[in-house]
């Protein structure tokens, strides 16, 4: 049996401003060249266990050990934090922030200036690490032209640069759009058979982590390793959901549909278990089961916009030619890759970018001409971070604050921020400060700031970003049952599980234009446009395709109501 | 926990440059009052970091932020007797830290506290840009009495900006960190 | 600024070769110079010369314009400001007397539109040398280069990060205040009174403050994990062997300085005035 490189025997660790411990008796050893991945949905403490394998605690974030803990048989704790880093090289969830050099190639030499290597030594050392990672012909480039995957692509590199051998990964696709996501764990994946370096992957998103390879799988919950296996294993118990994890969405088809599977079954790799015989004929009778497709109403229009394009430099057209219409009570995703135009879209919508042709319509009236603030009094913006947009201390007065600009009576304003408080379920919270509320609830309050004016269309982007399976669905039906009172929502996001259950329609936009609009379980399963706008297709149209057993439409759109009614149960 | 003042560790330096990266870039927003001078929101971020971080960081991104700007829309001048000024009102900013009943990260100060940040802030707004001031008078041979004039006119409008959007801005921090342990539900 | 946040234009000219450092004395000395005389003389040469240097550089007039055009109206209203404040100071420090027109409280005088003139010139011969370090000095080259001479390297670095998220912030900037705007919460002209303006401002400052921070978090958290500070010193990927024409350079400038201070000392540039 070879040595364990990491090692936990009954660690625990309690951060000196908590009054509990975060991590509680974790018993963990990894072997060299192993590649793992350790799952938990928020607060389990999978960060805080990677911060103590890449020695910001105990050397930046102090608090309370207990138990072992060894690195190649060392404790950390006698070491520096730069003999660590020797050892282990962390890529960071926020590419930006690691990303700190002004040019590719000065950021993955960043170490070796650190430990005063002469600048001539550096260049074949940066060449080849850039090399590696296919970053080699934007070596002259600025962070500023580079994309989120390339930037972390770079930051890889400068990790491969150290040699250290164990490479730890915080949440890689945390910031990612499907296609960077998936690139990115197949660039791991070369570099885990070619060097043979440790891998460890912390991520909630397990479905796209295990589409590679992986050895084991840790799951994490309430500061405690609830589970190790095998994927295999992982994935034919209930062990992900009973931890509001969100499991494959194949497998969760398979499990509706009956499947008991077994480890046998090898439920991690879709090609292989969609070829069983029985998989395959539980799967058809489940299909066969789905009601047929119920005809919505058409909504009236909302919001029309009619051939509208847009270039910030009169040269290059950013939206080019775009008609799209929201209906009243509708939920509209809008879908596409970074840089295909999304967000300069919304700008549109909210009057922060001005069309140079085309006509934006409000319920028949042309708004072009409207400014931001007129706007905003029917469309309301909700950023994606709430922490950019909370400015008051108090949550009461951040959800008044809208209000009391609009110069709106005191009593006014207070049965309306009391009412609000009460449909976003703050109400309770109204005496509290902005600061005690996690990351959910934040959210909620932005929500609840911007719901407080009335607007007829909210848009929403990327609504779900940084919430785990279990916070994300909360949020959504929260959603869901505002939309039911008869407000628009637009949700500008690349998460397809987000747009296949939430969204009655789809626009997929691709380079400026709109590819694909329509009802959302169609646009979804339409592999022509997925990959035109280099979007991933969902596990689930994959499973029909390869057992064959309904029109992936029909059967994503089964899925959808099974996994409401289960949610709606739980 | 706090550091020491002179413990010049990789988050000053991160500190020095973030804060000097948002000292420059809101020093572009400006309300002209005489040329040269005017009343800058940006002042409120010397206030701010000099209360989170202490003197070295105030001075230094008072500083850095300074020439940044300078660099691009000073029109091809940095003025360094104006950095100077920037860099000894940053500092100022930056005594309160030193005492060790205000931590703005834990949301801790006293009353006294918050007087010394205004006093301190103030004075060395005043002494900085008076220091500035003459400066202009040696290096550039400028005209003491329109420099007087300067001087009075960017003072009051720092000493405004420091006093009301500084210090607002970082009792508003204080708040926001403030841990209430008593906190409930209520129905 | 540009896409990049940086204001370097790449090009190959004798300027943009030279080494960081090797400008940043050729700028401190040419500082030094023009800080020392008052003499409208010894400006007007140093002007042109900068402006013979700055075309060798080949620099894209439409990028540099709104420097220049900048310095330009900076000197208009900066000239008027001293002719309407103190209209006879000229006289004061050159001891004579020309009346060119009563204004009722001073009388203004040709000395002091000489002076004004002067004055401007100064500023003037700080232009050229200034807009070409700027604009051929990569910014990675700036951090090495400030530590070359004698910055110490932390505080060089700082330079580095503040160019490296500057225009990330300004991103961040131009969100938030997008999303407040539709809030209804504006502070530009038009937005209400200066003092709502104010406000709004700290609304928008607040969540820039707050996310500032935590980025200062993460990029210390990131430099640390790679190394830095391990060490005394530290080495530059980016740094340049220095040329022949690096050494040059710093000589001439050292010899004009000295020329200039013995010169100085011994009375001459004081301000001068023709008649």
């Amino acid at each position: 049996m070879k040595e364990p490189l990491i090692s936990f025997r009954d660690f625990s660790f309690q951060y000196r401003s908590l009054s509990e411990p975060t991590l509680k008796q974790i018993n963990l050893d990894i072997y060299p060249g192993e590649k793992i991945l350790i799952a938990g949905p928020s607060g389990s403490g999978k960060s805080t266990l990677a911060h103590c394998i890449n020695g910001l605690i105990p050397f930046t974030y102090s608090g309370t050990l207990s138990g072992e803990y060894s690195l190649r048989g060392q404790r950390p704790a006698d070491l520096s934090i730069f003999e660590i880093s020797r050892s282990v090289g962390t890529i960071l969830q926020d590419q930006d922030g690691q990303f700190i050099g002004l040019s590719v190639g000065e950021d993955v030499a960043f170490a070796f200036e650190n430990d005063c290597m002469a600048p001539a030594d550096m260049k074949p050392k940066v060449t080849h690490a850039l090399d590696i990672v296919d970053m080699l012909p934007l070596h002259d480039q600025s962070p500023h032209e580079l994309s989120g995957g390339q930037k972390q692509r770079v930051s890889l590199a400068g990790v491969l640069s150290m040699e250290a051998d164990i490479l730890l990964f915080d949440e890689p696709l945390a910031n990612l759009d499907p296609a960077s996501g998936k690139h990115a764990m197949e660039l791991m994946e070369e570099i885990h058979r070619q060097t043979e370096k440790t891998i460890i992957i912390i991520e909630h998103r397990v479905e796209d982590v295990l589409e590679q390879p992986v050895d084991r799988v840790v799951i994490m919950a309430e500061g405690r390793i609830v589970k190790v296996g095998t994927p295999d294993e992982i994935l034919s118990s209930s062990i992900m959901r009973e931890h509001g994890l969100r499991e494959p969405l194949y497998v969760s088809a398979l499990k509706y549909a009956g499947c008991d599977l077994l480890p046998k079954d090898k439920p991690s790799s879709l090609a292989q278990v969609s070829a069983s015989p029985v998989v395959k004929e539980r799967l058809a009778v489940w299909a066969d089961s789905a009601e047929p497709a119920s005809k919505s109403a058409p909504h009236p229009p909302l919001i029309e916009m009619e051939d509208v394009r847009f270039s910030y430099d009169g040269e290059r057209e950013i939206i080019r030619g775009v008609s799209l219409a929201i209906g009243i009570g509708e939920r509209v995703a809008l879908l596409g890759n970074n840089g295909a135009g999304k967000s300069t879209l919304s700008h549109l919508l909210t009057g922060i970018a001005k069309p140079n042709a085309g006509v934006i319509r409000l319920q028949g009236e042309p708004i072009n001409s409207w400014s931001i603030r007129r706007r905003g009094e029917h469309i309301g913006y909700v950023m994606q971070n709430p922490n950019h947009m909370i400015t008051q201390p108090m949550i009461w007065d951040e959800v008044a604050l809208g209000l009391r600009v609009r110069g709106l009576s005191e009593d006014e304003v207070k049965t309306r921020v009391e009412e609000t408080l009460r449909i976003c379920g703050l109400y309770g919270y109204r005496e509290w400060p902005v600061s005690a509320l996690s990351y959910g609830q934040k959210k909620r309050v932005t929500i609840a700031s911007i719901l407080v004016m009335e607007p007829k269309l909210m848009i929403l982007d990327e609504p779900t970003a940084g919430q785990d399976y279990k916070h994300y669905t909360e949020f959504m039906s929260f959603i869901s049952h505002l939309a039911d009172s008869g407000m628009s929502f637009l949700f500008i996001t690349h998460d397809m599980h987000l747009a296949l259950e939430y969204t009655e329609r789809a626009a997929v936009l691709c380079n400026g234009e709109l590819i694909a609009v329509g009802d959302t379980a169609h646009v979804l399963t339409d592999t022509d446009a997925i990959a035109q706008a280099n979007l991933k297709e969902t596990s689930l149209g994959a499973l029909s395709r390869l057992t064959g057993v309904s029109a992936p439409e029909a059967f994503v759109r089964h899925f959808i109501v099974q996994e409401k009614k289960v949610n709606h149960h739980e | 926990m706090k550091q020491s003042i002179f413990n010049f560790d990789t988050k000053t330096v991160v500190a020095i440059g973030i804060g000097a990266a948002l000292y420059g870039l809101l020093s572009t927003i400006t309300i002209p009052l005489v040329p040269q001078t005017g009343l800058r929101p940006a002042i409120a971020i010397l206030t701010i970091f000099g209360a989170l971080f202490g003197p070295v960081v105030g001075f230094l991104s008072g500083a850095i932020g300074h020439i940044i700007t300078d660099l691009t829309w000073g029109g091809g001048t940095i003025w360094w007797s104006w950095v100077l000024g920037s860099a000894i009102s940053g500092l100022g900013m930056g005594l309160v830290y030193a005492s060790s009943s205000f931590n703005v990260n834990e949301g801790r100060s006293t009353k006294g506290n918050i007087v010394t940040l205004a006093i301190s802030g103030s004075v060395a707004l005043a002494v900085g840009y008076g220091i500035s001031s003459i400066l202009d008078v040696y290096l550039f041979g400028e005209a003491p009495d329109k420099m007087w004039v300067q001087f009075y006119a960017s003072a009051i409008a720092n000493i405004a900006v420091h006093l009301i959007l500084g210090v607002s801005a970082v009792l508003g921090l204080l708040k926001l960190n403030r841990r209430n342990s008593n906190l409930r539900v209520l129905k | 600024m540009s896409k990049a946040g940086m204001l370097y234009i790449d090009s190959d000219t004798l300027f943009h070769r030279m080494d960081g450092a090797a400008k940043l004395i050729v700028l401190a000395v040419w500082t030094v110079v023009v800080f020392l005389f008052q003499d409208i003389r010894i400006f007007v040469p140093l002007f042109l010369i900068g402006i013979i240097m700055l075309l060798s550089a080949k620099l894209p007039w439409k990028r540099i314009r709104l420097l220049v055009w900048l310095m330009i109206v900076f000197n208009i209203f900066n000239s008027l400001f001293t002719l309407a404040i103190t209209p006879a100071y000229g006289s004061e420090v050159s001891g004579s007397t020309t009346v060119i027109l009563d204004l009722g409280y001073n009388v203004l005088t040709l000395e002091t539109v000489v002076y004004v003139l002067t004055l401007s010139m100064k500023y003037m011969s700080l232009m050229p040398i200034t807009v070409l370090f700027i604009y051929t000095t990569h910014p990675t080259r700036l951090a090495s280069s400030l530590n070359r001479v004698g910055v110490p390297y932390k505080v060089a670095y700082a330079f580095s990060i503040a160019f490296r998220y500057i225009p990330d912030m300004q991103a961040e900037f131009r969100n938030i205040s997008n999303a407040m705007q539709a809030r209804g919460l504006g502070f530009g002209k038009g937005e209400g009174t200066l003092s709502q303006r104010l406000k709004h401002f700290v609304s928008i400052a607040i969540p820039l403050v707050q996310s500032s921070l935590h980025r200062i978090e993460t990029i210390s958290n990131a430099m640390d994990l790679r190394g830095f500070g391990k060490h005394s010193k530290r080495t530059w990927y980016s740094a340049t062997v220095w040329h022949r024409e690096d050494y040059i350079v710093i000589v001439t400038s050292l010899i004009v300085l000295i020329a200039a201070i013995a010169w100085r000392v011994q009375g001459y540039g004081t301000f001068w005035y023709p008649y």
